[in-house]
């Protein structure tokens, strides 16, 4: 019996067919391609939610990890395009997709919302004879392709840090991929690499407990994470970094082009209203992300040049073969 | 104040709202652990996302809590009456369990799984309570060698999970195991590996649909071959004294399972599933009658159970301390954690020091719900050896496909299933165990990742790889398991009584 019920509430589970009528009319789902409980996940579950009370059905997210978050990307953008399908995606693995060959469209073939920014911050060790970020670069300088960087794997958030910091030493460092940013924090606690380039928001507790040393964040102005407790910006030290700056994850709703402007304006009204909930401004304080909620145009045109820089950083890192120039995408 | 942060978690619990939802969270860990392919880990995902707009955040944690326990103590129930393990924790279950229903002893098999999983947890919570600390350091002990060294001796221990003392076909299998891991993304260079351009491939062969597959597909088929009447196996009932005797004989064994549980647990990225292994291989490997492992021995169950569920406790252990899981449930709820506004870390004792209490208690109380819950469901449970497989095993196809496909809702999985089905038919034919198969399949990211890394940080030397206490212990450990294996050891003794 207890079997049957389960299979039924599976069954139920699985399938979201039920009749249409004026949108939005039953349960939207929004796919997070990472699983639950990432940065990702937490952003879209916390933006859903107010977008939900504001369209009045039910926003149900679905955790489809694989293939660095295209698995999920590409099922979005092959389902029938109903509005009730939508993506939340980090735009660093988002933007930089074609290169990496999944797909040949862009985000300029998606209507993107953009919620939060969350910036790179260096950290090391605890122990580390590190303590400025100019220690750490001219460390590099001096010993080139020694010094090491545990991140969470090309193309990752840490990655595109990691690339930033090179380009400023002008020597490569030695980079050493984990399974995930928290086995890379971890190496990084237990001293096993010398730093770690991942978002701040992966260490921040780390940071106030004095568990490992925060150098500089790649944000354009400090960071107060605690009170009395500033992360410089990286600017500080290298003005010329500026080109690079900021570099970070920005997470952000999509949609494949091509919905009726009814409903797109539905999700206009929905997204802005739910960027302003207490709730949400709350959990990205906790978390020092930035608010800046970005309508469709507006996201557009920061994605121009955000994916430009992000594109180069991989293509010029090797990470990935395909020319970001075939897509149009600018250097910076 | 210590005492007086248990107490007021005890009064939390034992609300009406928070007691009915603990059963409620336990009961339905329980049933997603019996069902193939519905993991500990999918249970809490599932969770996190229906408690996300729970106000109150401790019923919220209760809830989490009781889907963790009883996910991974229900997967013993299908891997003893069915030879497939509901969850890839308890597939070490299934070695002595499946035996003992064949005999008729399902019942027994499964009251001694759930007591010692009872048992399990609550050691393990004991070490979470006194020894949070040093357990931490403990976990950061572990590099990339260490990490290496562990996963190859897990390896190592395929020789042994053969019922018939057949180590190469053991090793055959692991091998190959390891080899099935090796698809997709690798995780050093993200370079896809045996993909052909497929995105699903390139996301790797997940463990759960392999593992339905290679257990499901030999037992549906063998329901098949028999002739009617051979299919239905005869019940008896048993006596609880005689379960209590059989853990009260092994009470050493409880305590070695549950220590090496937790050590497994605690270590980030290595969980419930190898804490059963492990154990399983400690049983068999200090009982003075090895052969008799596989072919129905209580004590492997006794070790196999106490040892996945102690890993609940040492997985815990570094998602409160530094925020970093020690297992892959554990993974989902420290992101469970942060959705309710806890943050797990090394700011939670300043922070909020009643929440390791909370978390100990609410495991204490899971654990008892557990083990009452379990037992009555087992009444119903077992009932399933007495239906014909001809008709229950259509049911149970149908679960395994269900199953695959809910991993990720990807009808890619339903095909991996289906592959390894075949496969493991193959294999059974073959007599080539299924289980060091699965282990490859769980070991195998570990081993290779973590090798090319380590030799990639020490530039290629191997020297490091004998620098620390914990590689030489390792080391060591691998060794005497080629010996043992090779039979190096029993032809000594073998000298020696003829001398």
């Amino acid at each position: 019996m207890k079997r049957i019920m389960a299979v039924t509430l599976a069954a139920l589970l699985a399938s979201g067919i039920l009749p249409a009528g004026d949108w939005p009319s039953r349960t939207i789902n929004l796919t997070v391609p990472y699983g639950a409980g990432g940065t990702t996940d937490l952003t879209a579950r916390s933006i859903a939610n107010g977008m939900a009370k504001v369209l009045g059905v039910n926003i149900n997210v679905i955790n489809t990890p694989g293939a660095g978050g295209s698995a999920g990307s590409l099922n979005v953008q092959n389902a029938r395009l109903d509005g009730y399908t939508l993506l939340a995606n980090g735009m660093l693995a988002f933007a930089t997709m074609p290169l990496n060959g999944y797909t040949e469209k862009t985000f300029r073939e998606w209507d993107i919302w953009i919620a939060t920014y969350a910036p790179n911050g260096i950290i090391v060790p605890a122990d580390s004879p590190y303590n400025t970020i100019t220690d750490l670069i001219n460390a590099i300088k001096a010993n080139p392709g020694q010094i090491t960087a545990g991140t969470a794997g090309a193309g990752s958030g840490g990655h595109f840090g990691a690339e930033v910091i090179k380009a400023i030493a002008g020597a490569d460092y030695k980079h050493i991929t984990y399974q995930g940013g928290g086995p890379a924090v971890t190496a990084t606690l237990a001293g096993e690499v010398d730093f770690c380039p991942q978002l701040l928001a992966e260490y921040k507790d780390l940071v106030i407990a004095g568990k490992v040393k925060a150098l500089a964040v790649l944000s354009e102005s400090d960071i107060e994470i605690a009170p009395g407790k500033v992360i410089p910006t990286i600017l500080k030290s290298y003005p010329d970094a500026k080109k690079f700056i900021p570099m970070g994850e920005v997470t952000g709703i999509l949609v494949p082009k091509g919905l009726p402007e009814d409903i797109l304006s539905k999700l206009d009204a929905a997204f802005s209203s739910a960027a302003r909930e207490k709730d949400f401004l709350d959990f990205a304080a906790v978390r020092s992300f930035a608010v800046m909620p970005m309508g469709r145009a507006e996201s557009q045109k920061f994605l121009e040049t955000f994916a430009g820089r992000a594109a180069y950083i991989l293509y010029d890192a090797k990470a990935v073969t395909i020319d970001p120039a075939q897509y149009g995408f600018k250097r910076p | 104040m210590a005492f007086h942060y248990m107490l007021d978690a005890c009064l939390n619990v034992l609300s009406p709202l928070n007691f009915l939802l603990l059963v409620l969270s336990v009961a339905a860990g329980l049933v997603m652990g019996v069902l193939p392919g519905l993991s500990a880990t999918m249970a809490i995902a599932l969770l996190t996302g229906l408690t996300y707009n729970v106000g109150d955040h401790q019923t919220a944690i209760i809830a989490l809590l009781g889907v963790y326990v009883g996910a991974i103590s229900g997967g013993c129930q299908s891997a003893i009456l069915l030879n497939i393990p509901g969850t890839p924790a308890s597939a070490a279950t299934a070695m002595d369990g499946f035996p003992l229903a064949n005999e008729g002893k399902g019942g027994l098999a499964i009251f001694i799984a759930t007591s010692v999983s009872c048992l399990g947890t609550m050691l393990s919570v004991a070490f979470v309570l006194t020894l949070t600390p040093i357990l931490t350091s403990f976990a950061l002990e572990f590099k990339s060698w260490e990490f290496f060294l562990l996963s190859v001796f897990g390896i190592l221990i395929c020789g042994t999970l053969t019922a018939r003392g057949n180590a190469l076909k053991g090793w055959i299998s692991g091998a190959a195991g390891l080899l099935v891991a090796q698809i997709g993304l690798d995780t050093v260079d993200t370079f896809p590996r045996f993909s052909y351009g497929n995105v699903n491939v390139m996301s790797g062969i997940q463990l759960i649909p392999v593992m339905i597959g290679l257990f499901g597909f030999p037992e549906i088929v063998m329901a098949f071959k028999r002739k009617t009447g051979e299919n239905v196996l005869k019940l008896t009932s048993f006596n609880i004294r005689e379960g209590f005797r059989i853990i009260g004989e092994n009470v050493i064994g409880v305590v070695r399972s549950a220590f090496i549980g937790v050590g497994i647990g605690i270590i980030p990225g290595v969980g419930e599933d190898v804490g059963g292994w492990l154990s399983y291989w400690a049983m068999k490997a200090s009982s003075g009658n090895p052969e008799t492992f596989g072919t129905g021995n209580p004590k492997g169950v006794v070790a196999a159970e106490t040892g996945n569920n102690a890993c609940i406790g040492g997985a815990i252990v570094p998602v409160l301390s530094l925020a970093v899981p020690g297992s892959a449930p554990a993974a989902v709820l420290l992101a469970a954690f942060f959705t309710h506004n806890y943050r797990p870390g090394p700011l939670l004792m300043s922070e909020s020091p009643e929440f390791v209490y909370n978390v100990a208690i609410y495991l204490m109380f899971a654990s008892v719900a557990m083990w009452l819950l379990a037992l009555g469901m087992a009444r119903l449970t077992v009932r399933v050896l007495t239906v014909d497989k001809m008709i229950l095993m259509p049911i149970i196809f149908l679960l395994c496909i269900i199953g695959s496909y809910l991993i990720n809702y990807n009808l890619f999985d339903v095909k991996v299933m289906c592959i390894f089905g075949l496969i493991g038919l193959g294999m059974a034919y073959m007599n080539v165990p299924a289980a060091p198969f699965i282990l490859g399949v769980v070991l195998g990211p570990m081993t290779d990742s973590n090798l090319r890394r380590a030799l990639r940080l020490s530039d290629g030397s191997f020297l490091p790889m004998f620098g620390s206490p914990i590689c030489a212990i390792f080391l060591a450990a691998c060794i005497m398991m080629i010996l043992s294996q090779t039979g190096l050891f029993s032809w000594l003794r073998r000298r020696r009584r003829n001398v």
